[in-house]
């Protein structure tokens, strides 16, 4: 008995030093998180408006990498189809705009609640379903998305397209806002997971991952932890297209095929499902930076964008696993 | 009423070949659980192989050498393709999906390297013979792909109840850990399955072409109906592939003839999501139990 009650004790003791530690490293990112947000927000005073104008768009592409590695991460599934998500809060903004006048700062909020809804409509055939099932409805629906765009046209501007050009934000110029808004979007995000994963939720929906059944029988049902997952990821794909939609000014059919759900799942994978800032900007930089850097050699870019995806997969998988727990830092 | 056993038979005839993309993804899906992303553009590039080969972009032979030789270079891609996520296939399901949608990435690429993002066309060497039967218009292609999926969906029956490979295969796909357990190579078992689906996709992607046009996403898009036929089937199911197959094809045309012909992609979701709603794991699943 009493030699239960001492290593109960040594494992006590063990685990405040072990969580010692752990804070520590967590103030140690912290801190240089909140350094890395100071410099960025210092860019633009030196950065000329092309380096301005393509970083707000590799931050709404980094929010939009997070919803991906999100699912990957809390659902253990894919999705081939986030593409049509991000459509959807870039479209609400756009057509709030067009139809009520309103700004971002008022139509984000929505943008983010018909992602999530969308999420939910699309994941609840299969919420009984191994993830498969989930991954091909989603390729399905990255699919079908222009084909209705397009048929809607008198609603959503056709192949045209719909413009963003109210201002968000009063007495900034409209650079810097379609810089600044997505950076805050971003570290918003970013924060509010940090937050998440230290929740009963975040818990609930990992144990719901790793063994169903045990989390069955600890009342988290398989199928809710499906639904919420999706829904939680489809409205931060959401917010992601709410702010690309007002960075790049424009939406259109043509900013939304199945590329785009399959490079943003190459964005994730790049990342290694990061959700913290820097892994995620990590995969947006790649994603938006690399065909600019290779502009004319367009047939180039899926034998690149595919081999670093295997690259990054094999190249992992073949690590030490204690530099793979290291690299996914031991959490989610 | 013409009408509708003229479009039910064109269903048919085009159901057969999507049959035959969707048992390429189950028989990899049930041997490794690995649902292969690459399906399609794999099968595009073997088209595109055998448009080069006798339309004289590497060489102008005969159609029916092409084909073999396409048969050897699909079988040695196959076989890197799979070796190439092999590492992966016994760690994580997801991981090792994920991989195949990178090797399918790498196909698209090198389908556009080779030979251009341009739309060919590419026709089967067939006599243009025709026939009427009451309502039903007849003509050699679709007695071609009758006949060629009935022979392929044959010789794979006897591959799979009659070879060692085949019986390998069905303990697999029932219980990896007891085949392992009973001394079967799952690699071998998986390398077998990959280069069979590999040959139906060349099949269905050469049988599918004249009717569109070829280009180096054309037979992707065809496989997004296969993976809809694999949905509807149940992703566990031969016999479900080949049912979804005939069911897609037959409900797409309809839907596209009677409602409006742009929404392709629009009606595979919806049939998806219906069929799933109505039918959780597939028309011909099996609906077991839950093990804890």
């Amino acid at each position: 008995m009493s030699s239960v009650i001492t290593s109960s004790r040594d494992v006590s003791a063990s685990a405040v030093q072990a969580n010692q530690a752990a804070a520590s490293a967590r103030r140690r990112t912290a801190g240089l998180g909140i350094i890395g947000v100071l410099v960025l927000m210092a860019l633009p005073l030196v950065a000329g408006g092309y380096w301005t104008f393509t970083l707000g768009l590799c931050f709404a592409n980094a929010i939009a990498i997070i919803s991906v590695s999100f699912l990957v991460r809390y659902g253990g599934e894919v999705s081939i189809g986030h593409g049509v998500f991000v459509a959807a809060g870039a479209y609400t903004v756009a057509l709030v705009e067009k139809y009520l006048g309103l700004p971002l700062l008022v139509s984000l909020p929505i943008a983010a609640c018909v992602g999530a809804l969308l999420g939910v409509i699309f994941a609840f055939p299969s919420r009984h379903l191994s993830g498969i099932y989930l991954a091909v409805a989603t390729m399905a629906l990255a699919l079908a998305l222009p084909e209705v765009l397009l048929h809607f046209s008198s609603v959503t501007g056709g192949y045209e397209g719909v413009y963003v050009k109210l201002d968000a934000l009063p007495g900034l110029s409209k650079e810097l806002q379609r810089y600044y808004l997505p950076l805050a979007g971003l570290v918003s995000v970013s924060i509010l997971l940090r937050h998440f994963r230290r929740s009963r939720q975040a818990a609930a929906l990992m144990l719901s991952r790793t063994s169903p059944h045990a989390a069955e029988s600890f009342g988290v049902r398989r199928s809710w932890a499906r639904l919420s997952c999706m829904a939680m990821s489809a409205g931060i794909a959401a917010i992601a297209g709410a702010l690309l939609s007002f960075s790049s000014s424009t939406v259109s059919p043509n900013s939304f095929t199945l590329w785009t759900s399959i490079f943003l799942l190459v964005g994730s994978v790049v990342s290694l499902y990061s959700l913290s800032m820097f892994g995620a900007l990590i995969g947006g930089l790649f994603l938006t930076m690399m065909p600019m850097l290779l502009a004319g050699a367009g047939n180039w870019v899926p034998i690149l964008y595919g081999a670093a995806l295997l690259v990054v997969v094999l190249g992992f998988n073949a690590l030490p696993e204690a530099w793979r727990n290291r690299l996914m830092g031991g959490q989610a | 009423m013409a009408d509708l056993i003229g479009l039910i038979w064109a269903g048919i005839i085009s159901g057969c070949l999507y049959a035959m993309g969707a048992i390429g993804i189950v028989l990899i899906y049930k041997s490794s659980n690995v649902v292969n992303f690459a399906h399609g553009n794999l099968a595009g590039l073997s088209a595109f192989l055998v448009f080069g080969f006798t339309a004289g972009l590497f060489a102008e032979m005969a159609w029916g050498a092409a084909v073999l030789l396409t048969l050897v270079i699909m079988v040695a891609v196959m076989a890197v393709s799979y070796l190439l996520i092999a590492p992966l296939v016994f760690k994580s399901d997801l991981t090792s999906t994920i991989a195949t949608l990178g090797v399918g990435l790498l196909a698209q690429g090198v389908t556009q390297l080779l030979f251009g993002s341009s739309v060919v066309a590419l026709d089967l060497p067939l006599p243009s013979w025709r026939a009427r039967l009451g309502p039903l218009h007849i003509t050699a292609y679709d007695l071609a792909v009758l006949g060629t999926t009935m022979l392929a969906i044959g010789v794979l029956y006897l591959l799979i109840e009659r070879t060692r490979i085949g019986i390998a295969f069905r303990a697999v796909s029932a219980n990896p850990f007891a085949s392992r357990v009973c001394g079967l190579s799952l690699r071998r078992v998986h390398l077998f399955s990959w280069v069979t689906a590999g040959l139906l996709g060349l099949v269905a992607s050469l049988l599918i072409v004249p009717t569109t046009f070829l280009s180096s996403t054309s037979v992707a898009s065809f496989m997004l109906q296969a993976f809809a036929a694999a949905v509807v089937g149940g992703f566990n199911s031969l016999p479900g592939a080949i049912v979804g197959g005939i069911f897609i094809g037959v409900i797409m045309n309809l839907l596209s003839f009677y409602l409006a012909a742009e929404f392709n992609n629009t009606y595979l979701l919806l049939t998806m999501l219906v069929v799933l709603n109505i039918f959780p794991k597939g028309l011909l699943a099996v609906r077991g139990g839950l093990r804890v």
